[in-house]
């Protein structure tokens, strides 16, 4: 299969389930609640490092939002339950809570499973927090030097998909960033879908364990690496200098697909060979994005 | 079983009438003659329901009473879910010591709204009553959680020694509005006079006033205007002479 002269293999990304929340930001104006976004999202890149995976799903108007301020939309991943409250309460307790006019929302109100983030994180009121019951929700009022901070008592979790990926192999680096770009803006606001590297872009790709460290668990995926072509058995075609990585995570395989699948098409431009993704031979993760399938 | 039950009120009462009975999630679980069977308290004497209501529809949680209910009673006592439609004014104790669900009255609404009973330490502790109108003296009184909002004025001792909860008043909310309050919320709109027992502490945009109040405009159709919704507020802590942590929140424009 080729699109635009780009060859797309005959394989598939290889993802896993995870616990996902969804939250909404809001603030007096974007920015502030796209500060807050940022600052939340930090170092949320991978669970091999971070113990979470987190990005910015979208930006709300302000008819989008429970409050009718401008707003952002964050997907936050973990790999189970226990760890997903740990990490929202920490990370939305330091960030969120001490971001100047931002509010925090749930949304996934319809989930189940049900997350005590804003009830943990209103012991910060030192005893002078509120709580309000609107529609049915209740609302923390945590009292700061600003003035009020409302954040809402629970939030939904659902089971995600963490691990979508496409590799993109060019005949250099800056086709292959081209490339990369050019398939983050096409993915960028796709609904229920998060690119948690920087930028939305993986360069350092890793495989499984090591072939010479015991402790790591993960390190270079030195078939895919061009400098190592001499020495490993090398898995990129003649002609490839460069290799870029992106990696999505999501609300549900449907939604991974559609924006692969927008992504991949965009990424498909002059300087780019092949198209590929990666796996563990489909033992490992439940969840298969056959490339040729979704594009076809 | 019908979407909703219809009581209209076919003969009026010449004296009050105690209609306690008259709860949305009660009439859930009955038919249309059992509802007519219930009973009811009129000039102090035992009678039906029936007697005054003629009633269409059963087995429903959406309660529409319509008819001059003026001298109607207790309606909502108890309520704990549905919803209950007044399509007029109606008397005093609507929604007392009710604890979920919501109550609409299209009109005024007597004294002791969501109230508490004689000699009980609590009003409602649940659930929300929208009164497009005034209210009589002492609505919201001891309400230990709901919502309460009367979209005219409120009467004397409106949200009187609120444990907890929200009131919103459109209008004038009367004078001893929110004294010996607890905790709780009093949110005035319009005119109010504050208790001396509480104490001036900011002006500022509260959140949960804006999330209300968009929340009233779009769910419950009350009309509210954007400077409301987005304007600042001053909040006077009170009441000091009590625990202290209830507030008084005072629209002072856009």
């Amino acid at each position: 299969m080729k699109i635009n002269d780009v060859t797309i293999e005959d394989t598939f990304a290889e993802a896993f389930t995870m616990r996902v929340a969804r939250l909404v930001i809001t603030g007096r104006t974007l920015g502030w609640a796209r500060e807050a976004a940022v600052k939340l999202t930090g170092f949320a890149t991978s669970v091999i490092g971070c113990k979470c995976e987190a990005g910015v799903e979208r930006e709300l108007p302000d008819s989008e939002t429970p409050d009718g301020r401008p707003g952002v939309s964050v997907l936050f991943l973990t790999m189970d339950k226990a760890s997903l409250p740990e990490q929202l309460i920490v990370r939305v307790g330091q960030t969120v809570l001490t971001c100047p006019t931002t509010a925090c929302f749930d949304g996934l109100p319809d989930a189940p499973d049900r997350l005590p983030v804003g009830k943990a994180l209103r012991v910060f009121g030192d005893g002078f927090q509120a709580s309000k019951v609107i529609g049915g929700k209740r609302y923390w009022r945590i009292p700061v030097m600003e003035g009020e901070f409302l954040i809402e008592e629970t939030f939904g979790m659902l089971k995600g998909v963490a691990g979508g990926n496409f590799l993109i192999l060019a005949r250099d680096a800056d086709a292959a960033l081209a490339a990369a770009e050019a398939a983050v803006v096409a993915m960028t606001g796709a609904p229920g879908v998060i690119l948690p590297f920087p930028g939305g872009v993986v360069r350092s790709g890793s495989k499984v364990g090591s072939k010479r460290y015991t402790n790591m668990i993960a390190t270079t995926n030195d078939a895919f690496d061009p400098t190592l072509r001499a020495i490993t058995p090398s898995q990129l075609p003649e002609g490839v200098n460069s290799v870029l990585e992106i990696v999505l995570d999501g609300i549900d395989g449907p939604s991974i697909e559609a924006a692969m699948r927008a992504g991949i098409r965009a990424a498909c431009r002059p300087g780019v060979q092949t198209i590929t993704a990666g796996n563990y031979g489909g033992k490992l993760g439940p969840h298969h994005f056959h490339l040729r399938k979704i594009l076809g | 079983m019908s979407d909703a039950v219809t009581l209209t009120l076919a003969t009026q009462p010449t004296q009050t009438l105690v209609a306690d009975c008259i709860a949305a999630d009660r009439f859930a679980a009955l038919g249309a003659q059992e509802i007519a069977a219930l009973p009811v308290v009129h000039g102090g004497r035992p009678a039906t329901l029936g007697a005054f209501f003629e009633v269409r529809g059963e087995r429903a949680s959406v309660v529409r009473i319509t008819g001059d209910c003026r001298r109607v009673e207790a309606i909502g006592t108890g309520m704990a879910g549905g919803e209950l439609v007044i399509d007029g004014s109606v008397g005093r104790d609507v929604g007392l010591a009710m604890s979920g669900g919501r109550i609409d009255v299209r009109g005024n609404a007597g004294a002791n709204t969501g109230g508490a009973p004689a000699g009980a330490a609590r009003g409602m502790t649940g659930g929300e009553i929208i009164v497009r109108g005034s209210v009589g003296d002492d609505a919201g009184a001891r309400m230990r959680r709901g919502l309460l909002v009367v979209t005219g004025d409120g009467g004397q001792g409106t949200g009187k020694g609120m444990i907890a909860g929200t009131v919103v008043v459109f209008g004038k909310a009367g004078p001893g509005a929110g004294r010996f309050l607890k905790r709780g919320s009093i949110v005035a709109l319009g005119e109010v006079e504050r208790p001396a027992t509480f104490g001036y502490a900011c002006t500022y945009r509260p959140p949960h006033v804006a999330l209300l109040l968009r929340y009233l405009r779009s769910r419950c159709r009350v009309e509210v205007a954007e400077g409301q919704i987005s304007g600042r507020y001053e909040r006077y802590s009170g009441d000091l002479a009590e625990l202290g942590k209830g507030e008084l929140l005072r629209w002072v424009g856009a």
